[in-house]
């Protein structure tokens, strides 16, 4: 990817709010292994990885904003992001076999989750410039593949 | 600042012709509280109802639970910013309907609310079973966003607290209390000999849904700045918080912030209490490490000899707990950390997400994983339903017969991390 910031997630809302997202189909702990190549690759995290105030197994949705910083043509490894996105991926992999997806979840309880993930995020976004370019509505949802 | 906060002690309520108290009794006025709340467009229909200590009443899915208090005299009016101008607080007169509780339920964000058992094993967890509570119960606009209805349903608990603290202005107070800080150049020259502390008061303050109001403003927006304690008692800080209800700090425990109270005990016996700094738990790390930083700059510039932050919520925000401690720690400032623990069902997993060397003084509100069983209940003020889906349950801990099994975190202030919990230990 050229950009210089980047939106990891397998939140649907996100996908389609967010010009620049790497889109994952796959659960939380997709994010993080994602984020963490990213990470080795001299990108550096702009965003804790962990979630706030639900464990692993209770949420189904992790975002993740990243930035790649000038030095082409590979930047340094950054040490304080790669400790955090390990920790992270240490925290979600003793809990690997209970993480939430959002297969088969009330569509209410879906939406409240997405929602969610997508207002931890939306601070962070708009200041990094990348948010929104459309409101958010849980109609994307609806339309999955979007 | 001086600040009186006169005390009339609640030991139960009842509906009335006229809000009042009388003899421990307060009357509420039903029509009249309601026609306070109404014309709130956002809300579709709102109720009251009341929950006693031992009845047989559940309360879920709670929002925010608000301490009815109304100023006496002084600058300013409770809340702050909310319900009241912007003018600063903490001197005067407050009354304080101590006892009573409003309480807020709506399906907000539905499985980060909390639940409330009046009796039984869950009352053993919960402070606010201990409260007579008038419970508010509000109903959304259909299509209206979510942070539209936590407005409403924060600035409606705020209203009624107000509201009833005010009805009773007049009544003698069965207890003052008296907190008085110097200003801080007489601070500074009191009680030489002992070490100088302060409150690092962090706050959640993660997003839209996730947030607390100082003055009525996003505390996400501010840098850390310091606060007299006797602010926080008349409302300077406010909830608007949608996360776990077991380490949700509600607007009752700010009013009550038993760290506060227990300082200003021991401030002149065992150490000189200078105040508080308050700070955010922002999602990016460039805010972690700006606010971290610029704490402990305040509590470096304050000369402080000593340090006791509280958490609020878990995971993230445990990264901003841990970044104030080893930055104080390495400034030459002992630490005391207050928080709680998600250590799994069996209590063998990882406490908290980070964690320091320097973190070696360490205090814990409780292990939230811990699974309990809540029996029924005669009568469920909300929508039990929603203990499927709150954190802290899962899809079938809502039995047949209203018995519900969940996880401590599901219970409001089950491991309050201002330490406005049941939960203890005692050195023996």
């Amino acid at each position: 990817m050229s950009c210089r910031r980047l939106l990891v997630t397998n939140n649907p809302l996100l996908r389609n709010a967010v010009p620049s997202c790497d889109f994952i189909d796959g659960n939380p702990l997709a994010v993080l292994l994602r984020s963490r190549d990213y990470v080795h690759l001299g990108w550096i995290l702009l965003s804790h990885p962990l979630y706030g105030n639900l464990r692993p197994h209770q949420h189904p949705y992790r975002s993740i904003l990243l930035e790649r910083p000038d030095g082409e043509p590979r930047p340094a490894l950054d040490l304080q992001s790669l400790e955090y996105v390990e920790n992270a991926l240490g925290v979600y992999s003793a809990e690997k076999e209970r993480i939430l997806s959002d297969k088969g979840m009330p569509e209410g309880v879906r939406d409240d989750f997405a929602v969610i993930d997508a207002e931890l995020m939306k601070e962070s976004l708009s200041r990094y410039g990348l948010w929104p370019r459309e409101s958010l509505k849980t109609d994307l949802l609806k339309g999955g593949e979007g | 600042m001086r600040l009186e906060l006169h005390k009339v002690k609640i030991n139960k309520l009842a509906w009335g012709d006229t809000t009042s108290v009388r003899a421990g009794v307060l009357t509420v006025n039903k029509e009249e509280l309601l026609s306070v709340l109404a014309g709130d467009e956002r809300l579709a229909k709102v109720d009251v109802d009341i929950a006693l200590p031992g009845e047989s009443v559940r309360i879920l899915p709670v929002k925010d639970v608000v301490e009815p208090r109304f100023k006496m005299e002084g600058p300013g009016g409770v809340f702050p910013g909310m319900v009241s101008d912007v003018e600063s607080v903490g001197e005067g007169k407050t009354l304080v309907l101590s006892g009573a509780a409003v309480v807020t339920t709506g399906k907000i964000v539905r499985f980060q609310e909390g639940i409330i058992d009046m009796t039984g094993p869950g009352a053993d967890y919960t402070p606010y079973s201990g409260t007579c509570n008038v419970v508010i119960i509000l109903e959304n606009v259909e299509g209206i966003d979510k942070h539209d209805y936590e407005t409403a349903c924060r600035m409606a608990g705020l209203k009624a607290a107000a509201y009833l603290a005010e009805k009773c202005l007049g009544t003698p107070a069965d207890e003052v209390e008296t907190y008085e800080t110097p200003c801080l150049k007489d601070a500074m020259a009191a009680h030489p000999g002992l070490p100088k502390v302060a409150y690092l008061y962090m706050l959640q303050s993660q997003g839209l849904l996730h947030d607390t109001y100082l003055y009525g403003v996003d505390v996400k927006k501010i840098l850390p700045t310091f606060l007299n304690p006797t602010e926080v008692m008349d409302g300077a800080i406010v909830s608007g918080n949608c996360v776990s209800a077991c380490d949700k700090n509600n607007t009752y425990s700010h009013q009550n912030n038993p760290v506060i109270h227990h300082m200003f005990r021991r401030h002149g016996k065992d150490f000189n209490f200078l105040g508080c700094i308050v700070t955010n738990e922002n999602v990016t790390l460039a805010d972690k490490k700006r606010c971290s930083s610029y704490s402990i700059k305040l509590a470096k510039t304050l000369g402080v000899d000593g340090l006791l932050i509280s958490e609020e919520g878990f995971g993230n925000p445990d990264a901003d707990l841990i970044m104030n401690c080893w930055k104080a720690e390495r400034s030459g400032i002992k630490t005391t950390l207050l928080t709680d623990e998600y250590a799994g069902q069996d209590g063998a997993s990882q406490s908290l997400a980070d964690s320091c060397p320097e973190g070696d003084a360490c205090v814990t509100a409780g292990n939230a994983n811990e699974v309990i069983v809540l029996p029924p209940m005669k009568k469920v003020i909300g929508v039990p339903e929603e203990a499927n889906v709150i954190a802290g349950g899962w899809q079938g801990s809502l039995a047949a017969d209203g018995t519900i099994t969940v996880e401590l975190q599901a219970i409001l202030g089950a491991t309050s991390e201002l330490g406005f919990t049941k939960l203890g230990a005692y050195t023996i």
